[in-house]
């Protein structure tokens, strides 16, 4: 992979880790993590993604900088961000937002589509966009099964600075933490062993838990299933239990 | 050599003038099964195009096995004649500039095959080359199109013609088994037919080129979906294996990866998906299995819900629907996919 500007890509064993490198994302930053997307869909053998901030940012969200209304407005930049959203929400991987300092925006959107989302006692998270005139991306879809309806109009429409124990709270964090590299170890270990294939089929079936009706979502699941367990894990577990007699 | 791949240029597609709501079967005749009634009123499938019999006095509806193949004739001549006008017409071609005609069925066997009665019909030249594809089921419009494609692609300029037509009702038996409650409240009549052609000079058209096909055959499970003489009816009856559709979708991801790899795509390079209309235990398995969404299976399943099952040319509804759609632009990519008795799954890479 050629070396990136706007993050950090690094393999360690199964995981793999993104520092995003500037506190609010450009378009080179959404071509580069979809960049990192290819990588991790094609190549890595990595199981699990950690996305991480620098110098007490996660991320601020969006960078207003590209903007140019004297050359006309188009929706083209945010399509991209969505279709990355989306990249990372299927990833074949265990994806982790480790947080520590301030998510506003699309930084709260980065980690709305991660499994698991870690941050330090000092972190805060606000969805400031309404306030500033435009709309938080699709955390309008994701935001509600995370926090309930009427949490998601307060947070999305009334903006407030949450910190990390509110959030906890409302289900948007996992955890709050003292030692963010010892509780996002901690989270990895909890998600093992890792079975790519049951991990993908779980969150997707998850993710269309809200939108699918009860009669496609029981076809959806039983085609899952009978994908699961004619995959090695499953086959494996069988006949551990038919070695110890069970 | 890309430039020499042949180009689906236009599809046209037909059905029976009777359409029914699933409901509309229940109330025609007697099927006072329980589990029968409830695979009509599963939801996937409002409507099918038909050619239903009356019943006698006691509801029960009562064809010969000779009567079933003279509907597969009447079916194929009626739905024939009308798909080949929607695919040629639209090119100002007429059945007299088609060079090589492939027909593709298996809703009734007839010798002479398809492609005779055709050619003596409606007008095609009696010099027109030609190959009937008989008894492959719902997967057999790929199994056709690839040797439509070689045709074309050995004869640049010339036009093919491949013509999918599947009285599917000339299938059904009326009796209380579950097995003929899933053949009759699933299979729909329809045909569609698809002009391919090699030539340069339609780089003007806005119509995809075939790039490649895989096949998949899943020797295991050859006797999970089968058609055979069945003497307690005196006539054919079909028979679906109750896990089938799962089985197909655990192996459609082998094809599409082999067909990708073979262009070095990945499946996110994927625009379109034009899957097959089996049913919908297949329709979920492949979107699970091969990792598609709702969204691309969308034609597979519209088609699945106004027409039902309709065989080989499935894939074909759905296509035109993708066109009908307008969102198609150059370059992009479509994978077909055909499932069916083999078992099997076919595969083919096409890009506008």
């Amino acid at each position: 992979m050629r070396p990136f500007e706007t993050l950090d890509y690094s393999e360690s064993g199964e995981i793999a880790e993104i520092i995003l490198n500037r506190p609010r994302m450009n378009m080179q930053m959404v071509r580069e993590l979809t960049a990192v997307c290819d990588h991790l869909e094609d190549t890595s053998a990595c199981k699990v993604a950690v996305f991480r901030g620098r110098d007490g940012v996660f991320s601020e969200g969006i960078d207003f900088e590209e903007f140019r209304p004297d050359q006309g407005m188009d929706i083209h930049g945010f399509n991209k961000w969505e279709k990355l959203c989306v990249r990372i929400e299927r990833l074949p991987k265990v994806t982790v937002a480790a947080i520590d300092g301030i998510v506003r925006g699309g930084g709260v959107q980065l980690a709305l589509v991660c499994d698991a989302r870690i941050a330090t006692e000092r972190s805060t998270l606000q969805l400031d966009e309404v306030h500033q005139g435009f709309l938080p991306g699709m955390a309008t879809f994701r935001l509600g099964k995370y926090v309930g309806l009427g949490n998601a109009k307060r947070l999305i429409m009334q903006c407030p600075v949450l910190d990390a124990e509110e959030a906890t709270a409302l289900g948007i964090l996992d955890e709050v933490c003292d030692d963010l590299d010892i509780a996002v170890g901690a989270t990895i270990a909890a998600f093992g062993p890792i079975h790519t294939v049951s991990v993908a089929l779980a969150r997707r079936l998850l993710n269309e838990s809200y939108a699918a009706p009860f009669e496609n979502a029981i076809g959806n699941f039983l085609a899952a299933q009978h994908r699961a367990i004619t995959q090695s894990a499953f086959l494996e577990t069988i006949a551990k239990a038919r070695e110890s007699g069970e | 050599m890309l430039s020499n791949r042949p180009r689906i240029l236009s599809v046209g597609t037909a059905n029976p003038p009777d359409r029914y709501t699933q409901e509309e079967v229940l109330a025609k005749y007697r099927m006072p099964n329980k589990m029968v009634r409830s695979l009509f009123k599963s939801g996937h499938i409002r409507t099918r195009h038909l050619m239903l019999p009356e019943p006698d006095a006691d509801g029960i509806p009562r064809e010969t096995q000779s009567e079933l193949l003279a509907k597969h004739r009447k079916g194929a001549m009626m739905m024939g004649s009308e798909a080949i006008e929607r695919a040629l017409s639209p090119m100002g071609l007429t059945t007299a500039d088609i060079d090589y005609l492939a027909v593709v069925s298996s809703t009734g066997f007839m010798l002479p095959g398809l492609t005779a009665m055709f050619i003596k019909h409606l007008g095609f030249r009696i010099d027109c080359s030609r190959v009937d594809i008989v008894g492959m089921g719902c997967n057999a419009g790929l199994n056709g199109l690839n040797p439509v494609a070689a045709w074309a692609s050995a004869n640049p300029g010339k036009n093919a013609l491949m013509v999918c037509c599947e009285t599917n009702s000339a299938l059904y038996v009326y009796d209380e088994e579950i097995g003929n409650g899933v053949v009759n409240s699933l299979f729909g009549d329809g045909c569609a037919a698809v002009v391919v052609r090699a030539d340069p000079m339609d780089e003007r058209h806005f119509a995809p080129r075939i790039l490649g096909f895989v096949s998949h055959l899943i020797p295991d499970t050859w006797d999970a979906m089968h058609y055979d003489w069945r003497d307690s009816h005196g006539k054919f009856a079909f028979n679906l294996a109750r896990d089938v559709p799962y089985v197909l979708g655990t192996h459609a991801e082998t094809p599409v990866t082999t067909l990708l790899d073979t262009f070095g795509l990945k499946k996110r390079h994927i625009d379109h998906w034009l899957v097959h209309s089996g049913g919908k235990k297949v329709i979920d398995a492949i979107k699970y299995t091969v990792g598609i969404t709702e969204h691309d299976v969308r034609h597979t399943v519209g088609v699945l819900r106004d027409y039902g099952n309709l065989g080989s040319g499935s894939f074909l509804f759905s296509y035109q629907r993708l066109l009908h759609e307008g969102k198609v632009r150059r370059g992009d990519y479509a994978v077909m996919m055909t499932m069916g008795p083999g078992s099997t799954v076919e595969t083919a890479l096409l890009r506008w």
